[in-house]
């Protein structure tokens, strides 16, 4: 497929030189993934796709239109060209928009492109599968689920004002859901691991994870409903940060009186151990180090010391306030969610998870949440139900698996009860926008559960 | 050495046609020795234009053309590809069955139910294309629309939109199947976003996030009657503010039609979906609890709970003429007086457990794999009207515009919240009340259905926004109801 980095260039070449707007924008995306997908201990989705796209933005004064194409025939580039300065010229203007982003010099950040992800065969994909599949055989479990995916991406940004950026990453994420069977009862247990490289992924370490936990949460309970402190493993960690990330922490939500962060800079907000940042400069962290718009992404200290510190910019939002600059955090443009952090790390603290359930007379060990919405964004009030794996803790010990239940819970208050951090942290894929946030485990108090279900 | 734009011109889309690409792709999957295999060519236009705040926040046009190969040949494989060449084409059927020969390092032999094989054509009725309607009309519609909302300075944030989709797709399979389909899509709506400094509200018209949709032309988007509209949600909006918290508690709840659609859709749309039945969305979206074991034997729902698939009905979301496995078009018994008699299925979903098939594969855009999806999944109309539900209910609360949804992985237990609420007391409507929410499980609330509206009431909303499946995908659904009632329901769930 066509698409290095110098076809790029020509194609940006080409349309600058067509467009008769006073800025133009070509942004080009290319994605090569793979994806093997196995349930009930077979292999039944199995994929590879490749795409393309070129998105241009036209811009007369403060009007800007925008349209793509996956096309590279030199026709429908013109036409989408002709298409988004048609577009620009049928509006009025918007006083907010200042301009296309002018060139900014970048930090050396590190390409996060490692050959062996981008080779990795379905064969190879398989292969590791299977041995996943055999090893919970071995253990008894007939069932296991899961996805391994290996993708490589690839964007170039350029504007007429002289922006011209290329960069590209892989990322390989491998996730099992093992499911023991007794008798008629069900234990549900889960394990994931993430890297650009996939050799970091040790599959049989995912594996075994979900094993162990499907096999230890056989026969669960009930529990009466209200507050519990809770020990969240990273993963349901990570959910948490992502609804924050969505209800606050963009300039444009603040901007628009609907984040929690509005009024509340400079207030200490959480516990002061926590500290919350988007930094893709972190050596575990994936992704372009610039946005999508070509400005380099610099690092945001979002919440400091429990500290409501700042928030992150597009040129837009940054456009709309005094003395202020893009943070490079822009999504493809026009885009009503940007700006948005893509690479949230939460710093860790000092205690294993041993630890906090050693420390917990009455808790509740929670491997991850499902299905998390926002009840109020301003408010933070988030609700969500626990899954794959959901224990009782008495007197410092894990005692036995609970049905899973449903919280409704304010995620600032949560936020300001936490009485430990884990001393180590994990990295996850977003799933649906490319998006990695590293996140630790979290001991929480006064945690509430408002329903559960019947498994 | 830098490439040549008109070099890479030639090494892409040699200017063959679309009949041309399919047929080219078939003849050559028919040659390899394999089991079964299908070839899917789409070419998708669509327009968004969102007006924020008097502004226009969005207008863009995007075309995605290209096309996704399905072979069984030991395992399934697939492969998509923008490469829109012979030489393209052969090279994905090579990564497509490279890819099956690894699955069938882990894979049991696949059977597909069979089906009639057609060759066919299929499209959308509608009256105006969408595409073809000027962009000043469309944008001049939307900045009324926003003028309109603007009567009250708490209303910070004003939204208002215009979408539209035009699909052209083919199908071809080994088994003989040549079907081509045009389809389209239009909707929108609008928004405000209320603030005080010290609460904030939303309130949209007809639907939230991003409005109502359906299967039809540009005379949809004229119906939906979002101008004449607009200064009453945004004035609800700011009357949100100093509206009472939902009260505590269990009463009787009337869903509008808006939140009826999502409240299918989420606990009868996707746990009837066989795929998760079976196991196959499990580390994902996850499973279902209507497995195949319940099937005819599970009360789903009180004796006038009937729901169907229908990919036939007029102007849904979810309507077309064939799927992506080319399976006719058909409406399907889920629920049938409240008990649970169907699936939506696969072909090999179909074969594996022996039942009847529906016709509800469908994969987002070219580049993905069909998944079963759901079409239009409808709640059959009642013969009550509102006012009579509404009459005859002591104490209740009315349930309006989606806010918040969460439900768990086997679509059990489930916690909606709307954007407005309505109490009922003695027979009237009363008061507007903030953040209602309301909590079940979903065999238990269905079981309370009591009431519902008829065929008068019975509007056949669009749902543009579905997820499921690794890589995600994005579906359009239909969801058709009318306001119904549900007994004993417990509201007003966390802290305020």
């Amino acid at each position: 497929m066509v698409g290095s980095e110098q076809d790029f260039e020509t194609i940006s070449e080409k349309l600058e030189k067509e467009a008769k707007a006073d800025e133009i924008e070509v942004r080009i995306t290319k994605s090569d993934t793979a994806l093997t997908r196995y349930a009930n201990s077979q292999i039944h989705q199995n994929i590879g796709q490749e795409d393309l796209d070129v998105s241009i933005r036209a811009v007369f004064g403060n009007k800007t239109g925008a349209a793509s194409t996956n096309s590279l025939e030199l026709d429908s580039l013109k036409k989408c060209l002709s298409t988004a300065e048609k577009i620009a010229k049928y509006q009025e203007g918007d006083p907010d928009f200042k301009g296309l982003p002018e060139p900014k010099e970048q930090q050396s950040v590190k390409e996060n492109y490692v050959k062996n992800t981008a080779k990795f065969t379905p064969d190879q994909r398989a292969q590791k599968v299977k041995e996943i599949i055999e090893m919970a055989r071995d253990e008894g479990i007939d069932r296991v689920y899961g996805a391994f995916k290996t993708e490589s991406q690839s964007l170039f940004v350029a504007n007429s004002n002289g922006v011209k950026k290329f960069s590209r990453f892989t990322s390989s994420n491998l996730t099992t859901t093992a499911i023991a069977d007794w008798d008629d009862d069900q234990g549900f247990g889960w394990g994931e691991s993430c890297s650009a490289d996939v050799r970091d992924i040790d599959h049989i370490d995912v594996g075994r994870t979900a094993i162990e936990k499907g096999l230890n949460n056989l026969d669960t309970e009930k529990i009466e409903l209200g507050e519990y402190d809770v020990v969240l493993e990273p993963l349901a960690v990570q959910s948490i940060l992502m609804y924050m990330d969505m209800m606050g922490f963009s300039a444009k939500k603040v901007q628009e009186e609907r984040s929690f962060m509005k009024g509340k800079f400079g207030e200490q907000i959480m516990d002061e151990r926590v500290n919350i940042y988007d930094d893709i400069s972190d050596p575990e962290m994936i992704g372009y180090p610039f946005d999508y718009e070509g400005v380099p992404k610099r690092r945001v200290d979002i919440i400091k010391n429990g500290v409501a510190n700042e928030v992150v910019y597009d040129s837009y939002t940054a456009g709309r306030e005094e003395d202020k600059e893009s943070t490079g955090h822009a999504l493809p443009m026009p885009n009503p969610m940007s700006p948005l952090a893509m690479n949230l790390l939460m710093d860790t603290g000092n205690y294993s998870q041993e630890e906090m359930i050693e420390e917990t007379n009455k808790g509740i060990l929670v491997t991850r949440f499902n299905y998390c919405r926002p009840v109020h964004p301003v408010k933070g009030i988030l609700t969500g139900l626990t899954r794959d794996g959901t224990w009782l803790i008495e007197d410092g010990e894990i005692k036995h698996p609970l049905n899973n239940l449903r919280f409704t819970q304010n995620l600032i208050e949560a936020f300001n009860n936490i009485e430990g951090i884990g001393e180590k942290r994990k990295l996850f894929a977003m799933g649906f926008y490319p998006a990695y946030f590293a996140a630790p485990a979290l001991k929480i108090s006064d945690f509430n559960f408002t329903g559960t279900t019947e498994f | 050495m830098r490439a040549n734009i008109f070099i890479l011109e030639r090494c892409l889309y040699g200017g063959a046609n679309m009949h041309d690409l399919v047929e080219f792709g078939i003849d050559e999957l028919g040659k390899r020795d394999i089991q079964y295999g299908d070839f899917r060519l789409s070419e998708i236009n669509t327009e968004v234009i969102n007006v924020k705040n008097g502004t226009v926040e969005a207008i863009k046009s995007s075309e995605s053309k290209g096309y996704g190969i399905r072979v069984i040949d030991g395992g399934w494989g697939f492969a998509s590809s923008a490469n829109l060449t012979e030489q393209g084409i052969q090279k994905t059927i090579k990564r497509a069955r490279k890819i099956a020969k690894a699955s069938s390092k882990a894979s049991e032999p696949i059977e597909l139910k069979d089906i009639d094989i057609h060759q066919d054509s299929y499209t959308t009725p509608y009256k105006k294309d969408p595409f073809k309607v000027d962009l000043e009309e469309k944008l001049d519609y939307l900045m009324d629309v926003d003028e309109w909302m603007d009567i009250d300075e708490k209303i910070k944030v004003r939204k208002c939109n215009f979408n539209a989709w035009k699909t052209k797709k083919f199908f071809a399979s080994t088994e003989g199947a040549r079907i081509e389909q045009d389809l389209i899509k239009t909707g929108g709506g609008l928004s405000v976003n209320v603030s005080d400094g010290e609460d904030t509200q939303t309130r949209s018209y007809p639907n939230s996030f991003g409005g109502d949709f359906n299967s039809r032309g540009y005379e949809f988007f004229e119906n939906l009657e979002i101008l004449e509209n607009a200064e009453e949600t945004a004035q609800e909006g700011v009357d949100l503010l100093d509206a009472e918290q939902c009260p505590e508690g269990e009463m009787d709840i009337i869903l509008n039609t808006n939140q009826l659609a999502l409240q299918i859709h989420e606990s009868c749309g996707h746990p009837t979906e066989l795929d998760r039945a079976l196991g196959t969305e499990a580390s994902y979206a996850g499973t279902s609890f209507m497995t195949p074991d319940k099937l005819n034997d599970l009360r789903y729902g009180s004796n006038i709970v009937n729901i169907v698939s229908d990919p036939t009905a007029e102007g849904g979301l979810g309507t077309f003429g064939y799927d992506d496995e080319g399976v006719k078009a058909r409406k399907v018994d889920l629920i049938k007086d409240g008990m649970f008699v169907g699936y939506q299925t696969s072909r090999e979903g179909a074969a594996k457990v022996g039942s009847e098939i529906s016709g509800s594969m469908r994969a987002d855009g070219w580049k993905n794999l069909p998944l079963v999806r759901m079409t239009n999944i409808n709640l059959e109309p009642g013969d009550w009207s509102k006012k009579e539900i509404i009459e005859e209910t002591d104490k209740g609360i009315i349930f309006d515009g989606i806010k918040s949804w969460s439900i768990d992985d086997k679509r059990l237990n489930f916690q909606f919240g709307t954007e407005a609420g309505y109490l009922v007391e003695d027979g009237e409507v009363t008061e507007l009340i903030k953040n209602p929410t309301y909590t079940g499980i979903t065999y238990e609330f269905w079981r309370n259905c009591d009431a519902i509206a008829g065929k008068d009431e019975w509007v056949l909303h669009g749902v543009p926004n579905c997820g499921k499946g690794e890589p995600p995908q994005t579906m359009q659904v239909g969801h058709g109801c009318a306001p119904s009632r549900f007994r004993d329901i417990r509201v007003g769930v966390g802290k305020w």
